[in-house]
């Protein structure tokens, strides 16, 4: 009776399991399903959960990632507005806008349908993208000034052409973010590019150079000019000083006035004395006191001689 | 006792109901059988304890984990994000454990505008050699606002902010994130101008690429945030040398700049000096001067009276003592008497003479 009980519960475990994978499928969180009835489709799900089907070849489900999905282009080569030869990439974060009007697009299961539609999206990229930098110069692409760059607003551009395109063709996908993940020049203009750079280089060492002589001379003879300045400011103030004390000086002059003859002979007295204070050769004769007083003494000279 | 002899006779008749003759055989095989079945029952009783097991999880302490239960998330609102610790779900296909890195600090490297190396070159120093040109094939770089060209690459850090929409909103955030990084190089890269990314203004351009990254990222709504950007550039390797030179050059010039700071220096030092001691000895001068003007007043002061007195005497005195005092300190001292026929001698001197020439004679005197 045990044994009974037991392989009828086995059996119906193993019943239930497949019913379960012949009738139910689940549509995950990101992910849509549609539901086809001998292929054509009756029924789109976006809910995640466990829904009902019938099995095959009735019913078939197609899942799809809901998510956003990431594709990069070619590096190719594009002509500027300037006719300048320029390689980009663009990155695109795409997704299934629609998954019915994307399973009638690109038919199959995901692993054939997604190829299938980054190749269609690759071809609108490119010519998208072609079209937008033809309307562009090279100077919208880089530049210093913030207000001439046009990087972004190119990226948006090449965004609605794209975005204007999948809309127009009903292909069930849109974008939702696009941008440049490379940028560069054939490998030739590189090469000229370099050729420039040096050149430029070159031209930046000999403004170094000159520009530090200059700058230094510019210290030096201000630094020259400024010490002039400065020992001339002195030589006024040292002027302007001694000018206080003559006339400090002069006060005294009404003191030398009281006598003149006095005053003048004591001048000339001192000036004599400071004269001959040091390394003087003094030469006189008997006129000037107080030598006058060898004046009549009997000398060795023939004339004088008694 | 007899009755319940009987009664009880008739009740353990069956087991002792005489036994059927049984081969060797059959008792083997009932005995494995019976065996087998209890083989089965255990191994159905370790199934299920297996089976309850697999349900049990736990969540790491960087990680949140959401049970997706028939593909949809269990719980509401934040409730649907389980911390760390031991969990339960339902075995596969009912529930799905998806594990969502959240404090752990991811990192993307950006390398679309980085010369074609590896790690390991880059480590042993066994990179190829540049060659004349880029290849864009396998060179990457970027093109600065004064269309010069330099290498540049960055590594972003950033934490996941918000789990559900990283893991179910993107099949792949992190590369939308490093794309968001390399388009963030060449943006950048594209308003700054060579010398600025190199030497001029680095930290500037790195701060630059983080916030045109944030923006890429917030604008994507990758939830995510930055929490760090580290950005290296070089030149072209073929212009090393070059761009080495300028380098030197720049060095000199400050170096020719700062020996003319200190030859300005040491001039004005000096100036100022010489203008103290000017301006001092000035002072000084005039101090002195005024000081021995007033001396002599008062020396005049003293000797007016004297002076007044006998105006001669004082003077022969005065002119006296003078000439003592001066012939003490005179060096030389030369008398010429007066000549016989009581004239004065005559007397020539010759003072900075020029010394005769060598083939002249030298004159008689």
């Amino acid at each position: 009776m045990k044994r009974n009980t037991l392989i009828v519960l086995i059996g119906a475990v193993l019943v239930i399991i497949t019913a379960l994978l012949l009738f139910v499928f689940q549509v995950r969180k990101s992910e849509e399903a549609v539901v086809t009835t001998f292929g054509r489709p009756t029924r789109l799900i976006t809910e995640p959960g466990a829904y009902l089907k019938w099995p095959k070849p009735i019913q078939n489900v197609y899942k799809y990632d809901q998510r956003i999905q990431n594709f990069e282009d070619k590096f190719s080569e594009n002509y500027t507005l300037d006719s300048i030869t320029l390689m980009t990439s663009v990155y695109v974060g795409w997704q299934i806008s629609d998954a019915s009007v994307f399973l009638a697009t690109f038919p199959g299961e995901s692993a054939v349908s997604l190829p299938n539609a980054q190749s269609k999206l690759e071809g609108v990229l490119r010519s998208a993208k072609s079209a937008v930098i033809a309307r562009h110069p090279l100077s919208d692409f880089v530049n210093a000034n913030m207000q001439d760059l046009k990087f972004g607003a190119i990226e948006s551009e090449i965004e609605q052409s794209v975005q204007s395109q999948l809309s127009t063709n009903n292909y069930g996908i849109r974008i939702e973010f696009l941008g440049f993940k490379k940028i560069g020049l054939p490998e030739n203009v590189t090469q000229a590019v370099f050729d420039r750079m040096r050149a430029d280089r070159q031209r930046l060492i000999s403004l170094a150079e000159n520009e530090g002589r200059k700058q230094a001379q510019i210290i030096e003879s201000s630094a020259d000019s400024e010490a002039v300045r400065t020992i001339a400011n002195a030589q006024a103030v040292a002027t302007g000083i001694r000018a206080e004390g003559e006339a400090e000086a002069a006060k005294t002059l009404s003191t030398f006035q009281q006598n003149p003859d006095l005053a003048i002979f004591l001048l000339r007295i001192n000036a004599w004395e400071q004269s001959l204070n040091q390394r003087s050769t003094l030469i006189f004769d008997e006129r000037y006191p107080p030598f006058d007083l060898f004046r009549n003494l009997p000398t060795n000279s023939p004339g004088r001689q008694p | 006792m007899s009755h319940e002899h009987d009664h009880t006779h008739p009740h353990e008749h069956p087991a002792t109901a005489p036994v059927m003759p049984e081969d060797a055989g059959s008792q083997a095989l009932a005995e494995a059988l019976r065996s087998s079945f209890v083989i089965v029952k255990v191994a159905m009783v370790l199934m299920v304890v297996a089976f309850f097991g697999t349900c049990f999880f736990t969540v790491g302490p960087s990680e949140k984990a959401v049970i997706l239960r028939f593909g949809k998330p269990v719980g509401g609102g934040q409730k649907v994000l389980l911390n760390s610790g031991w969990h339960w779900s339902y075995p596969y296909p009912i529930d799905e454990v998806v594990r969502i890195p959240i404090t752990e600090i991811q990192k993307v490297t950006s390398t679309t505008g980085w010369y074609a190396t590896t790690p390991e070159q880059e480590l042993s120093g066994e990179e190829l050699p540049a060659g004349p040109s880029l290849n864009p094939a396998v060179d990457g770089y970027a093109i600065t606002a004064d269309r010069n060209i330099v290498h540049t690459r960055a590594t972003l850090n950033y934490h996941i902010d918000e789990p559900i929409k990283y893991i179910f909103d993107f099949v792949s955030a992190s590369n939308s994130i490093q794309n968001a990084l390399d388009n963030a190089l060449l943006f950048t890269a594209a308003q700054f101008t060579v010398d600025d990314i190199l030497t001029r203004d680095v930290a500037g351009f790195q701060d630059a690429v983080r916030q045109r990254v944030s923006d890429l990222v917030e604008q994507d709504q990758l939830g995510v945030v930055i929490d760090s950007c580290q950005v290296q550039s070089i030149a072209p390797r073929q212009l090393k040398d070059v761009f080495a030179q300028v380098t030197i050059a720049r060095q000199n010039q400050g170096k020719q700049i700062n020996n003319a700071n200190t030859y300005k220096d040491t001039k004005l030092l000096a100036a100022a000096g010489q203008a103290s001691a000017i301006t001092n000895e000035a002072a000084a001068a005039s101090a002195n001067y005024v000081k021995y003007v007033k001396a002599d007043a008062g020396a005049f002061n003293d000797l007016l009276p004297k002076f007044e007195s006998n105006p001669n005497l004082f003077v022969q005195q005065r002119l006296v003592e003078a000439m003592s005092l001066a012939l003490t300190n005179v060096q030389d001292k030369i008398f010429f008497s007066t000549r016989a026929d009581g004239k004065p001698r005559e007397l020539r001197l010759m003072l900075n003479r020029e010394p005769p020439a060598q083939k002249t004679a030298p004159a008689n005197p």
